[in-house]
């Protein structure tokens, strides 16, 4: 997989670019797929785990205002970028290993070769570089509808939405928002390297295919998690600004 | 897939009745005892699943511990409370991550490969061959699978809850260093008690139930070749995901949306 992501890098940079149509494609065809998915679940994400239980726990102090500060904590930094990499591993991931499989199983990778094009370069290199930028941009809708999950919540508490707003503004950063379009970058980037890698190398008739998409999937998450985990610490760890309340 | 923008919810739509009808007959095939006539393959389903899913569902709810362990020590340090980081690990590890964690995982590891596996033999008319032989496929092959999952997870769930709590622990208290390991545990086990843990697992279970049955489905109905089967998987997967969030919402509404069940206030 390491080889794959050097290659893949590699020409990428490289002339002659001939993927941009394949980008196009690709790019268009991940937006298709997830928009609906992704909407559904930060919505239900935002309403359910950080709006009702902090909310919850804050109505208790009668601070329910608070609750827009806790969503930069949760829906900025964490929540929005994690649900957006699950859906678009779960999504886009598992239909660029389906594809890639089926044309390898049919032997149309072999036969892309033989005609002199490079499957990375035509194949991996779109997809890897769609999904990166799918999956940031993603990361602001994803935002988007997370706080309004918050807004949903703070409704059913019965509270106004001015302080809402106004504790989410003032404690929004710069920094928050970077970190996370950078972490969901790379989040894309993993996504792309594993379900094209386990897609090429699809092995073994009809069960070969399902299960290099079952594999695909878990890797994904996988690393998925470790990473968040390895980001998080260190954005945090860095920029002890960012964690304090104003 | 995904030729025009509505692909997705119509799919769900057309393919909802026929779902919701599949799981009907797969409860009823368990609840009418007919499954029991194959309780032999459930307990080699049940083997599969323990010996197949178990470490990856741990390490999963124990890499998500370790999240919610340092959010939760930067967060209670910069409210000032950095003694109540188990408040935060308490609520964000057992009420909401641990059972998506589990549904995740769960989605990733068994359901799709419920589909790989189950659509093969459907590919390659197993499933046929088995109708012939006069089995019933569907309780061979799914009301078993079901029943196997019901037979395990709960089990495999509190296990992946102590995962959780234990890398929450290493977090907060080994890495971080903010509070003392008796601080910190006292904390953490004021501020849940046994129906909290009754409720997660109820909503890891239904996770897991509509896993299983949605993968059943998908596999059992696959179509179209080596191809198909990978179509097949991958639209599980995204029915699983979306699924997995709303039984997630669903529940913290129903189970702790009026009552934070917290020892303060009043």
């Amino acid at each position: 997989m390491m080889i794959l992501t050097g290659k893949t890098i590699l020409s990428a940079l490289r002339p002659p670019y001939p993927y941009g149509g394949e980008f196009v494609n690709q790019f268009l065809f991940a937006l298709r797929l997830c928009w609906f998915p992704l909407l559904i679940s930060t919505i239900a994400f935002g309403y359910g785990a950080p709006g009702l239980q902090a909310g919850n726990f804050l109505i208790l102090f009668g601070a329910i205002d608070r609750l827009g500060g806790f969503f930069v904590l949760a829906t900025i930094r964490e929540f929005a970028p994690f649900v957006t990499a699950i859906i678009l591993a779960g999504v886009a991931g598992t239909a660029i290993t389906a594809d890639l499989g089926a044309r390898k199983i049919r032997e149309e990778l072999d036969a892309l070769q033989v005609l002199g094009v490079d499957p990375v370069k035509n194949l991996v290199v779109p997809r890897f570089l769609a999904l990166m930028i799918v999956t940031a941009l993603f990361n602001i809708y994803a935002l988007i509808f997370g706080i309004f999950g918050g807004v949903l919540a703070t409704l059913t508490f019965k509270a106004p939405l001015g302080p809402f707003f106004s504790t989410l503004l003032t404690n929004a950063s710069v920094t928050d928002l970077w970190g996370s379009v950078v972490k969901t970058t790379l989040f894309g980037a993993i996504i792309a390297i594993v379900s094209c890698y386990k897609g090429m190398t699809a092995s073994g008739g009809a069960e070969g295919v399902g299960r290099a998409v079952n594999q695909g999937v878990v890797i994904a998450f996988l690393g998925i998690f470790a990473f968040n985990y390895v980001f998080t610490q260190t954005l945090l760890a860095t920029h002890p600004e960012i964690s304090v309340i104003k | 897939m995904g030729r025009t923008w509505l692909t997705v919810p119509r799919d769900w739509v057309a393919s909802l009745g026929d779902i919701a009808k599949f799981a009907a007959r797969d409860f009823y095939e368990i609840f009418g005892g007919r499954v029991f006539k194959f309780f032999g393959e459930a307990l080699r389903q049940a083997g599969i699943l323990i010996l197949g899913s178990t470490l990856v569902i741990w390490s999963t709810t124990f890499i998500l511990g370790l999240q919610c362990g340092i959010e939760g020590a930067y967060f209670d340090r910069s409210v000032g409370a950095p003694a109540y980081a188990g408040v935060f690990s308490a609520w964000c590890d057992l009420r909401e991550i641990m059972p998506y964690a589990f549904g995740y995982m769960m989605a990733a590891k068994v359901g799709t490969g419920l589909v790989a596996e189950i659509g093969a033999m459907r590919i390659s008319d197993e499933v046929d061959a088995l109708e012939v032989m006069g089995i019933s496929s569907m309780t061979f092959l799914c009301a078993t699978r079901l029943l196997a999952s019901w037979m395990v997870l709960p089990f495999m769930y509190l296990a992946a809850v102590g995962a959780g709590f234990f890398a929450s622990y290493l977090a907060v208290v080994q890495q971080i260093g903010e509070v003392s390991s008796g601080g910190y545990f006292l904390i953490f086990w004021m501020f849940q008690n046994p129906p909290d843990l009754l409720y997660s697992l109820i909503k890891g279970m239904t996770m897991a139930t509509f896993i299983v049955i949605v993968g059943a489905y998908y596999g059992y109905t696959a179509s179209g070749g080596p191809v198909g089967v990978g179509t097949a998987t991958a639209k599980s997967m995204v029915l699983n995901v979306v699924g997995v969030h709303l039984v997630g919402m669903l529940g913290t509404q129903i189970f702790w949306g009026s009552n934070p069940r917290a020892p303060i206030g009043g």
